[in-house]
Formats: structure tokens, C-alpha cells, sequence
């Protein structure tokens, strides 16, 4: 075969696989790639606390143009539900999950069998205190806990000598509530205080938890958003015996007993940037398949009443209100 | 730069030209690639052009009704504040009259509360007149130290538009908080006849300006719409918390001084178009950012569009253009073929076909190879025929039969005591061998030809007795000039074997020799028996004859001798009558005896023949003058 008519041959050869490249390049982009689907498994997930984590999965989907779905829950998961709820997700097409793990060294196991089918970003805190196997976003609960003592003992002038505390929380097992409380005692260490009693569960949600029927202690400490609003409701009522609430809080709930000087100092996680970190996060791992995760720190303030109205922390109100 | 310079230099030596067909191609090819780039790359601007037109057009319309929409609304929030105040509270005295400006404002409420979030009147102390929907106040909210009662306040004759804030007012039981925008006015209150100032405020439902907004902002392309006041302060955008945690950036300051109209602006890198659209009344701007990549993105599929085509026209030309240079090149190349077969030394016939302009060079060439064969065969036979007549001349020279009969003669005059006619004899004998020979030469001066024709008669006429007579009659001009040699000798020959060698007495042969336009004319005229017409005729023709006396070199030979080295044109001419005699002419070209000429004429007519057309048109023109 001639020189000329190879090179004819080759070049209509190239030029056809090109045309064929471009039909295929032209189609699949026609057909659109489908975006990623990401769930998120939260306890309690239409609750007010999640609101502003809510408000984050959007903002963070509608700007990755990612499809989101969060999982609707009501109380507490136990570790079956949630592993049933992930399996249904997986199913239905999920591409990774964001999940409040269930406390506990189960938990970890089933993680990883999850994490073998589909890239998992943790929120709120790791299943088991200390481990660190998987990406997780959250505040620093250390950090949250420690912020509070400090607002305490700056609110007492730095003379707790004698007063009494009780700690309120809905699951002391929790890590984050550990770590929470592991800093608020750091923060008041040496300062004289004591804590009377340390209770866990839903008080005033359920019957025979009432906060009433405990102790007086001059200072009510809640660990969560739902322990604060507790706190905050059994104020108004005047069933605490006239302790001060101090609290972290997420809920408008937690802002409004703030605001009705119910609770004296909140302190708020960032749960829209915990919300919107998450989801950027493993979405940025699903976008390059061979990319590891890493923990996403997200912030806190702390607010009190004459600080409620500002301009920084009416967002923090707008976020909450969502 | 030299050796760049010098490199790009040598590349382009190295360059070979390559096969026809494959140049053909590669320059139609890029001609076509360059033309359907050129093309591609215009209507791709081009359409680029009018598409981003065509969505700056459309985003600005949609802008435009956005606009207007949103003018309505705050026009609807401006005459509920104007029916709060004029219906309601400026002809009412709060003292008395409380039921019904609450009314008044319940009916107003119910009548918006679907945009609305509350109504209310607070006096110039910030204290709380009369509020719809009925709610307990908050303990203290310092209503005096908000800003859209100060700007109220500050600015009594005019509406206030707030930016969006959380409503900090009242307690409705809900633990909710509300995003509203504030409409102040300063307005005059009375209370138990005396007029007081105070601030009328309608707090509006911020969704429904979100809403507005979110309608708009559905696209995915990147293009986003946002609100800001005149200080640009951000009073909707889609990504308003991102905004405030740092995780997205907007240049709404610069867009706060903006006034209406379309902007080209780079920020943070990226290039985008900034459409600007003021709301009336409120100072507040709409604004519509197009990043540019978003004309990018609604012209991928544009752009793909025509990179196919150029590519499938890439292909269909690459096809086309092989057809064409195949079949322009095709005749071309089978006609290249045969002539380099030719040129191997085979015999093919040369291709002819194709266009008429290659059918015609496949024919020339053929007739050239044709014409080149004939003259091959030509100059062979020529040769041929020259080494004959060479030989017969030679043989001439040592003709046996004439020298025996010379020396015969010589012997006899010795023998008869004639030393002196001997001696003659010798001495023209001699003569005639020394021309004869004339260094092997060809051509010789037409002098020696004479006398060599002069020494022969000589002999001839001792031998015949003087049975005729010699007359040379020669013009001295004729003399100089070149000749074949030894062709006047077998001419005399004859001129007195058959002419006069049978006469009694009387008998002449005159040799006549003359110049005339440019040639030579020699004739050797005798007065013999002569000939008839046929016969006369036949002697240049009929090869076949054969003398019966003489030394056996015929006329025919001396002719073609002369037309050997003169040409076709020239040679003998015979007349001849019977009883009257018979005159032979030697027609040659007058060509000056040279060196230079003798050796031109002595290589042949096909060297000579130049020189020989310049003497004739010399001898021409001569004429002529």
C-alpha cells in the first residue's frame, strides 16, 4: 500500500474515532451526570436544635449541587435502627451518609461495614470517645464545655466557693456530652464549686423526670440543646428552685429562655457550618474517589441576653429560624 | 538567534519535494483545515455573541419584572402604613379612642397578614400605643435604640425601608424569631387633645420578599440574583450565611454605588457581568451577576456542535480531497511510469489520457520518442552509408586498374625515350596520390579538389592521346571554399569513358566552376554521345547499374557523399541530350574553407547544418543587397 494512501486512511481513522468521542462526550453530557446523593441519619432529625444543621446540608447541597436527603427520625436511634435506616439509604441509591453515630463500641463495627460500601462523615461526635477511624464534624466539645465554665466563673466573679452545681444532660454516654463536661470541669478546677448531682435523660418530657424533684443547687448546667430548653422551661416555671441555667443550646427554644433571661449564658454550636462542612466535605471525597476525608472543626459563640440582638448573632437567630 | 535561525534554514533544506499526489493533498488539506477553522472559529464568536447577548437580554427583562414586582409589593406596604396612619390613627385620640384605632389596625392587619408580621405605634418615649396583632411586649426592647426608629426620627418627613433584622418587639408565646424588614415614619399621635410625636411601624414578612427572590434564583448555570440598599448592605442573597461565615464572597459594596445598567466587573479572578436594577422609593438594588462562565457553559454544547462538524467536513474534505488529487495526479503519474520504463530501456507506448492538457503531453512525448527512434535509425544508416562511401573513395584512390594503366603509359613513354612527358606524368601522378590522401581529411578546399581533378585529366589525356580537349573555367571566389574531396575525378571518369573517349577528335570536357548565392556550382560539361532524358535520370537513382569502364565509384556514390556532409538539398545535378553531351553539376553550399568549418563539415550535416543555413541565408541577403 502506497505512503499516500495509508496516511489518507489514518487520518480519516482519527478523525472518525474523534467524531465518535465527541458524539459520545456530546451525549453523556446531554443525558447529564446524575448528582451525588448524599443522607443524613440524625436522631430526632425535624427537631429545632437541627435547624441551622438543616439550613447548612441545603446551602452546602444547593452550592455542590448535590441531591440531599435527610432521613426523618423521631427520638432516640438505637443502633439497629440506624443501621437499618443506612441500608435503606444505600439502597435507594445513596452515594455516602451523614450519620449522628449511636454511642457505643457496636456502633464502630457497623461503621465499618458501612464504610466499606459508601464514604461516611460523622457529626457531632465519634461513637466511641477517642477513636478517631472516622471523618467527623463537630465543634469542639471540649472547647463548648470549657467555654461555659468560664462564662460561670466570669459571671461569679471568679468565686464559686460554695456553690453547688448540677449537671443536666440526655446522654451522659454520649461522647460529646463527656467531652462537654470533661471541659467544663477543667474550666472550673480549683475553683471551689461543687457538683451536686450529674443527672442524664429527658427531663421534662417524660413523666417522673421532673427537675423539680432534684436537689436545689445554685447553678443548672445543660450539656445539650434539649437539657438547656428543659432547663429554661422548668425556670420559667420556677421549679428550679431559683438556680441559674447556664447552657449550650442550638434551638430558638435555647435562644428565646436566653432572651426571657431565663438561662444566663448559651453557648451555640455552629451547627450551620457543621451542617454545610459536613456535606462539602464528603461530597469533595466523592467528587475524587481516591481523596481521604478529614475532620471539620466548626465553630461556637457564646451569647448572652444583651448580645442576643447583635448583627453577628442575629444570624446565628436566622440560621436557627430556618 | 543565528542558529535558530540556521537550524530552521537547514530543516527547510532537508525538505525534499515529495510525490505530486501527496502535495496536492497535503495542500488542499491545509488549505481546507485552515478555511474550516477560520469558519468554525467565526461562528462559534459569533454565536457566542449573540448567545451571551441573547442572556443578558433575557436576565435583564427577567430583572425588570422581578423589579417591578417588588416595587408593588413595598408600594402595597407604603399605603398600609398610609391607611394605619391617615384612616386610623391621625383622626383618633389614643385616650379615647382606643378601640377603634385598634380595630382600624386589626382590619388592616387581617387584611395583609399574609406579607405582614405586625403594626405598631410606639410615642417619642418608645412606649408602645397600640400594636396589631395583639402580643405581650418583650420586658424591654429598647425600642428607641433600634435603628428604624431612629431613623425615623432622624428623617421625619420620610418612609424608612430597615434591613432585614430579627423582629425584637414582642413575645407571641411561639419561641419563634422574625426575620421582618421594617417600614417606619415619624408620625403626629393625640392623646387627650394634645398632639405628640411618635413612630408608626409596619414590620414586613421578610419571606415574601424571599420568596420573590428565590423564584428568580432557580438556575443552576451560576447566575444568581441578589438584593442590597444603597450601601450596599445585603438585604437578600442566596448565599447570605455563607456570606457571613466567609465561605463566599460578594462585592455588594461596589454594587451599592452602582446606578442602573450593565457592568463588566472582575472579582476575586473571576470576569462576570453585573446588571444593576434600582427599586423605587427604597433606594434598594436589584442585581444580577453573570459570571462569565456561564456563557461558557451554555456554549459547551455549541461548541461541541461545531467541533463535530468540523470534523465530519474534515473528513468528507479529506475524502473529497484524495479524489481529487487522485484523479488529477493519476494520468500523471501512469504517464511519469511509462517514461521512466522508457527511460529503463523498455519499450512501452506512452500512456495517454487524462485531461486534455496531460492527453496532449503523453502524445508529444510519444511522437518525441517516435521522432528521437526515426533519427537514431537515421544517423545509424547515415553512418553506415558514410563508411561505405569512405571506403569507396579510399578504394578509388588505389584504383589497380588506373594505376596500372598510368604507369603503363609511363613506361611506354620511357620505352619511346619521352623522359620529359614521363616525368609530367610522374609528376601529376603524384599530385593526384598527394590529394588523394590530403591527410585522411574529408573535406578540402575546392582549389585542391581542382587540381586533383587537374592532375587526373593530366594522366587521362597522355593516356588518350589528347584525343580531347581540358578546359577549366573556374571562378577564383569558388576556389576558397570547402568541398567533399575526390568528387570531381569520378565525374571527369565518366565525362570521358562515356562521353568523349569514343569521339574521333574534337572531343572537350569543360569544368566550369562558379559562385552563386551562397553556393557552389562546379560542372563538368563534355561534348560526348550524351544520353536520353530516362537514362540521364537514372543515373542519381537506379543503384543497380554498374559501370562498365572506370575505377567502379559511381555517380550515385559521389552524391550521396556530398548530401552526407551538405544535405539533402545539395548534391548532383545531370543533363544530359543525345549527341549533344552531358553536363554534371556539383551544387554545395559556399562554406569558406576554415579549419573551424572544415572540421564542423567534416563531423557530419547534423553538426554542420547551422553553419551551413547561416551561409545560405548570408548568401541570401547578399543577394538581395
Amino acid at each position: 500500500m502506497k505512503n499516500s494512501k495509508k496516511a489518507f486512511i489514518l487520518t480519516e481513522a482519527v478523525l472518525g474515532f474523534l467524531v465518535a468521542l465527541l458524539a459520545a462526550v456530546m451525549l453523556l453530557d446531554k443525558n447529564g451526570e446524575a448528582p451525588d446523593k448524599i443522607s443524613v441519619i440524625v436522631e430526632n432529625s425535624e427537631d429545632k436544635q437541627w435547624a441551622a444543621f438543616r439550613y447548612g446540608l441545603r446551602m452546602a447541597a444547593a452550592d455542590l449541587e448535590t441531591e440531599l436527603s435527610i432521613v426523618p427520625t423521631e427520638g432516640e436511634l438505637t443502633l439497629e435502627e440506624e443501621m437499618e435506616l443506612i441500608r435503606q439509604e444505600i439502597r435507594n441509591g445513596a452515594d455516602g451518609v451523614i450519620i449522628q453515630p449511636v454511642p457505643g463500641p457496636d456502633t464502630e463495627e457497623m461503621l465499618g461495614e458501612i464504610g466499606k460500601k459508601v464514604p461516611v462523615m460523622l457529626v457531632g461526635s465519634q461513637a466511641v470517645r477517642g477513636a478517631g477511624e472516622y471523618p467527623l464534624t463537630s465543634p469542639d466539645n471540649y472547647r463548648l464545655g470549657e467555654a461555659l465554665g468560664e462564662e460561670l466563673i466570669r459571671d461569679c466573679r471568679e468565686n464559686l466557693q460554695g456553690k453547688t452545681l448540677g449537671i443536666l444532660s440526655r446522654n451522659s454516654q454520649s461522647p460529646a456530652i463527656q467531652d462537654r463536661y470533661e471541659g467544663f470541669c477543667s474550666a472550673l478546677k480549683g475553683a471551689g464549686a461543687q457538683v451536686r448531682w450529674n443527672m442524664d435523660g429527658n427531663y421534662g418530657e417524660e413523666e417522673g423526670q421532673s427537675l423539680e424533684d432534684l436537689s436545689k443547687v445554685d447553678f443548672v448546667i445543660a450539656l445539650d440543646d434539649r437539657s438547656t430548653a428543659a432547663a429554661g422551661a422548668s425556670s420559667s416555671a420556677n421549679d428550679l428552685h431559683g438556680a441559674i441555667v447556664y447552657g449550650v443550646g442550638s434551638s430558638t427554644d435555647a435562644a428565646y429562655y436566653l432572651d426571657t433571661g431565663k438561662v444566663q449564658c448559651l453557648v451555640v454550636p455552629d451547627g450551620f457550618s457543621e451542617g454545610y462542612q459536613s456535606l462539602e466535605e464528603l461530597s469533595r471525597r466523592l467528587e475524587h474517589s481516591f481523596g481521604k476525608m478529614e475532620d471539620r472543626l466548626a465553630g461556637y459563640t457564646v451569647i448572652r441576653r444583651d448580645t442576643l440582638f447583635t448583627e453577628e448573632n442575629q444570624e446565628i437567630l436566622f440560621t436557627m429560624s430556618q | 538567534m543565528e542558529q535558530v535561525k540556521n537550524k530552521i534554514l537547514n530543516y527547510l533544506n532537508k525538505l525534499k519535494p515529495g510525490g505530486m499526489q501527496a502535495t496536492l493533498m497535503v495542500t488542499f488539506s491545509v488549505i481546507s483545515v485552515l478555511i474550516m477553522l477560520i469558519l468554525g472559529v467565526v461562528l462559534y464568536l459569533r454565536f457566542s455573541s449573540v448567545s451571551r447577548n441573547e442572556i443578558v437580554e433575557t436576565t435583564r427583562k427577567l430583572m425588570e419584572q422581578s423589579g417591578e414586582n417588588m416595587e408593588d409589593y413595598l408600594v402595597r406596604m407604603r399605603q398600609i402604613s398610609d391607611a394605619v396612619y391617615y384612616n386610623v390613627v391621625k383622626e383618633s385620640d389614643f385616650s379615647s379612642q382606643e378601640n377603634r384605632i385598634q380595630r382600624g389596625m386589626n382590619l388592616i392587619y387581617e387584611a395583609n397578614q399574609d406579607n405582614l408580621k405586625s403594626i405598631a405605634i410606639y410615642n417619642n418615649y418608645g412606649s408602645l400605643m397600640a400594636a396589631e396583632p395583639v402580643a405581650s411586649q418583650k420586658e424591654d426592647p429598647n425600642v428607641t435604640k433600634q435603628g428604624w426608629y431612629q431613623s425615623a426620627v432622624e428623617e421625619m418627613e420620610n418612609m424608612h425601608f430597615s434591613t432585614p433584622h430579627i423582629q425584637n418587639l414582642f413575645d407571641d408565646g411561639t419561641m419563634g424569631y422574625y426575620w421582618v424588614i421594617s417600614l417606619s415614619r415619624a408620625v403626629e399621635l393625640t392623646e387627650r387633645g394634645d398632639s405628640r410625636t411618635g413612630v408608626l411601624l409596619v414590620d414586613m414578612d421578610y419571606s415574601s420578599i424571599s420568596r420573590m427572590m428565590d423564584q428568580i434564583n432557580t438556575t443552576n448555570s451560576g447566575q444568581y440574583f441578589y438584593l442590597c440598599d444603597s450601601n450596599g448592605e445585603i438585604i437578600y442573597h442566596p448565599r447570605q450565611v455563607q456570606i457571613s461565615d466567609g465561605i463566599f464572597q460578594e462585592n455588594n459594596q461596589t454594587a451599592g454605588d452602582y446606578k442602573e445598567g450593565i457592568y463588566d466587573e472582575t472579582f476575586q479572578g473571576e470576569h462576570r457581568k453585573v446588571l444593576v436594577n434600582s427599586i423605587s422609593y427604597t433606594g434598594w438594588k436589584l442585581v444580577g451577576v453573570i459570571p462569565y462562565s456561564t456563557f461558557t457553559h451554555g456554549m459547551l454544547n455549541v461548541r461541541y456542535f461545531i467541533m463535530m462538524l468540523i470534523l465530519l467536513m474534515g473528513m468528507m474534505l479529506a475524502f473529497v480531497n484524495r479524489m481529487v488529487s487522485v484523479w488529477i495526479s493519476s494520468p500523471l503519474l501512469r504517464l511519469n511510469d511509462s517514461v521512466k520504463s522508457y527511460e529503463a530501456g523498455e519499450k512501452p507506448r506512452i500512456y495517454i489520457g487524462g485531461s486534455q492538457e496531460i492527453r496532449h503531453l503523453g502524445d508529444s512525448i510519444q511522437r518525441s520518442y517516435e521522432q528521437i527512434d526515426d533519427l537514431m535509425k537515421e544517423i545509424v544508416l547515415e553512418q553506415n552509408e558514410r563508411r561505405k562511401s569512405e571506403l569507396d573513395a579510399l578504394q578509388s584512390q588505389i584504383n589497380p586498374h588506373f594505376l596500372y594503366n598510368t604507369l603503363e603509359s609511363i613506361t611506354w613513354m620511357i620505352e619511346g625515350e619521352k623522359n620529359d612527358e614521363a616525368a609530367f606524368m610522374i609528376t601529376q601522378l603524384a599530385k593526384f596520390f598527394r590529394i588523394s590522401l590530403s591527410k585522411g581529411r574529408t573535406v578540402i578546399s575546392v582549389r585542391d579538389e581542382l587540381q586533383h581533378a587537374r592532375s587526373y585529366m593530366n594522366i587521362q589525356k597522355v593516356r588518350y592521346k589528347n584525343a580531347f580537349a581540358v578546359v577549366f573555367d573556374v571562378e577564383e571566389a569558388a576556389c576558397a571554399c570547402c568541398i567533399v574531396k575526390l568528387v570531381l575525378q569520378p565525374i571527369l571518369e565518366n565525362a570521358i569513358s562515356y562521353g568523349v573517349s569514343a569521339m574521333d577528335e574534337g572531343g572537350e570536357i569543360r569544368i566550369i566552376g562558379r559562385k552563386r548565392d551562397g553556393k557552389i556550382l562546379l560542372t563538368v560539361r563534355d561534348n560526348g554521345i550524351g544520353m536520353t532524358r530516362e537514362e540521364a535520370e537514372d543515373v542519381l537513382t537506379d543503384n543497380t547499374r554498374v559501370p562498365k569502364r572506370g575505377s567502379g565509384v559511381g555517380l550515385i556514390n559521389v552524391n550521396n557523399r556530398i548530401q552526407l556532409l551538405f544535405g539533402k538539398e545539395y548534391g548532383l545535378k545531370v543533363e544530359s541530350e543525345p549527341d549533344e553531351g552531358t553536363s554534371v553539376s556539383i551544387v554545395i553550399p559556399a562554406v569558406p574553407y576554415e579549419e573551424e568549418n572544415r572540421k564542423i563539415l567534416e563531423k557530419g550535416y547534423l553538426f554542420g547544418k547551422d553553419l551551413i543555413k547561416n551561409i545560405e541565408d548570408a548568401g541570401g541577403e547578399d543577394e538581395k543587397q
